[in-house]
């Protein structure tokens, strides 16, 4: 891996709520190449600490838009505002898009922020992420990585 | 629309997805004129099951399970499940675990109140659609909001593992307690807090309150030395006043078809009132000295039975919050143990907590081998239901004269006044024992 500093990889999500472990699963599946992702299952709007302003951050999350489970968007949260009904994945009254647009009035704003969604069905408690959520964390994980060799 | 018009016409106020609320819920309210003709606090969550989930699973995997019903409020879940749990296996804690307990739970409200008094409730008096558009010209309250759920966050964190879903806490104690020194270390963002919390209290008493009084039941806990949180007698203002193990004498569930959370209310006197209001009008002596100072200087006090004044309040109980940690970290000496224990025997355990939402029941029923039979959870907000839809019935013709779009927006308000979590309302299937 190149010793330039890399973007900032965050990866959200619930491991314990099927699909939406998406994110923690890349996490691990990147740990397992060398590179550095935090894992978040925890308070969205604790991204807003996560960063500082001008820096390049990956997010990576379980999103719902309606596409076949396991199909991964990718968005330039920067330039086109989140969706919230894509995030509705969280339960929280707040949620990543929130955090998103509360980062501009706040004077937060990333460099870049680039979300690799990966596209979720079933949430159960305590149940496995499905087969192709599972096939989309090693697609994302080693785009992520190539992203970061370069 | 005219006087003339909303006379004669049918209305109805929809909010078909109820914003800054934890989970999905809508509210449905039928105007024929100016008269209310239907409401409905319509909470369409999928049920979690979390109840028939506990079932067959050992005792010990209790606090970590139910943890997992909100995001928000976690710490609740786990101190009502491990002091039901707890009864049964009499088990009785540590002076210091005890406090450690306590301590856990300011730092969760924190991080509750100061999320629903700033980014939830405030867009509603000051005229935002959200949190978003509000940060745009009042920077400084969402910064101090996100700075102050950071430092209840903090402690979460020191105490619990993580600053949501703590893995620390189990039947008996923690399985690692703090050094004076990881405590000690937070004082001083407390003491910030705290003095925020003073001037947001002070700021949010000079919002615009409507004008709107209920002859409320308020139910909290009451404790006959400290302000409530983790035990005391289950008391109101209208005579309750029971040992938490007869809550199924005197409150009952019930499901109606709009809602996927059962409804609670008392067996004779029918809808509630659980959360700050409560518990201040109950327990305003056992407030410290500077929360019953600022309450009374922003104008609140006991009995304050308007709910909308429930933002001040929860800036008081911010206030509260912040005092008592100091006064922990201040007193605390590490445990010998961070633990006790006891053998397994079977038995029923019940218990009841105060969540920053009001009281929030557990009952367990566990067998010989610490397997657990039956478990019942009653969240604060599905205790809250029937009366935030009796609050509408009541304050929608007040404001019936109002254009329609005016009517919606002050109906969200009315039921976020209860910062209701929809998220863990929804477990309304009961696991009976075959």
């Amino acid at each position: 891996m190149s010793s330039a500093p890399g973007p900032l990889i965050l990866c959200l999500g619930n491991p314990d709520r099927g699909d939406d472990a998406a994110g923690p699963l890349v996490a691990r599946r990147l740990g397992e190449m060398g590179v550095i992702a935090r894992a978040l299952d925890g308070d969205p709007l604790a991204l807003l600490d996560s960063w500082r302003a001008g820096e390049h951050v990956v997010v990576v999350d379980a999103v719902v838009t309606g596409r076949t489970p396991g199909a991964v968007s990718v968005y330039d949260a920067l330039r086109a505002p989140l969706a919230v009904p894509a995030l509705r994945s969280s339960s929280h009254a707040l949620g990543l898009a929130e955090a998103v647009a509360l980062a501009r009035p706040l004077g937060r704003v990333p460099g870049s922020l680039t979300l690799y969604g990966i596209e979720a069905h079933r949430f159960d408690l305590f149940t496995p992420p499905s087969k192709a959520v599972l096939r989309a964390v090693e697609r994302v994980a080693r785009r992520i990585h190539e992203h970061c060799a370069h | 629309m005219s006087a003339k018009t909303a006379k004669n016409s049918s209305r109805a106020v929809k909010v078909d997805y109820l914003t800054r609320v934890e989970g999905e819920g809508a509210i449905l309210v039928k105007l024929k004129g100016e008269q209310v003709q239907e409401v409905q606090l319509q909470i369409f969550e999928p049920p979690r099951l979390f109840e028939a989930f506990l079932r067959g699973r050992h005792y010990l995997e209790t606090p970590d399970i139910v943890a997992r019903i909100c995001g928000i409020c976690p710490v609740a879940y786990q101190m009502s499940a491990v002091h039901a749990l707890e009864r049964i296996l009499g088990i009785t804690v540590d002076p210091a675990v005890r406090l450690l307990r306590r301590l856990i739970y300011c730092g969760e409200w924190i991080e509750s109140h100061a999320l629903h008094v700033f980014m939830l409730h405030a867009p509603d008096f000051l005229g935002y659609p959200d949190a978003i558009r509000m940060a745009a010209d009042h920077h400084g309250l969402v910064e101090t909001a996100l700075r102050l759920k950071k430092i209840g966050n903090q402690l979460m964190v020191v105490l619990g593992g993580r600053e949501i879903h703590p893995i620390s806490v189990t039947v008996g104690g923690f399985y690692k307690v703090p050094t004076k020194a990881e405590l000690r270390v937070l004082v001083d963002d407390l003491v910030w807090a705290r003095d925020t919390s003073l001037a947001a209290a002070r700021t949010v008493a000079g919002l615009e309150f409507p004008e709107f009084e209920q002859d409320y039941e308020f139910v909290s806990l009451s404790h006959p030395d400290e302000y409530p949180l983790n035990e005391g007698l289950l008391v109101s203002n209208k005579g309750l006043d029971i040992d938490v193990s007869e809550f199924g004498d005197q409150f009952a569930e019930q499901h109606v078809r709009h809602s996927n959370a059962l409804h609670c209310r008392l067996r004779e006197r029918g809808g509630y009132l659980v959360g700050p209001l409560a518990r201040f009008n109950l327990n305003f002596d056992k407030l410290p000295e500077s929360a019953q100072q600022v309450a009374r200087e922003c104008g609140v006090t006991p009995p304050c039975r308007n709910p909308f004044r429930g933002i001040v309040v929860r800036a008081v109980e911010l206030v509260f919050a912040c005092e008592e940690a100091l006064r922990l970290i201040a007193q605390y000496e590490p445990p010998l143990s961070p633990r006790a224990s006891a053998p397994v025997r079977a038995g029923v355990g019940h218990a009841a907590t105060e969540a920053p939402r009001g009281t929030l029941y557990h009952r367990y029923e566990i067998d010989e081998r610490g397997l657990i039979l039956n478990a019942q959870i009653v969240p604060p907000t599905a205790q809250n239901q029937k009366r935030m839809e009796e609050d509408l019935w009541q304050y929608v013709p007040q404001i019936a004269g109002l254009p329609l779009e005016k009517i919606t927006a002050r109906c969200e308000q009315a039921v976020r006044n209860y910062d209701p979590c929809i998220s863990c309302a929804t477990h309304f299937v009961r696991v009976e024992r075959t």
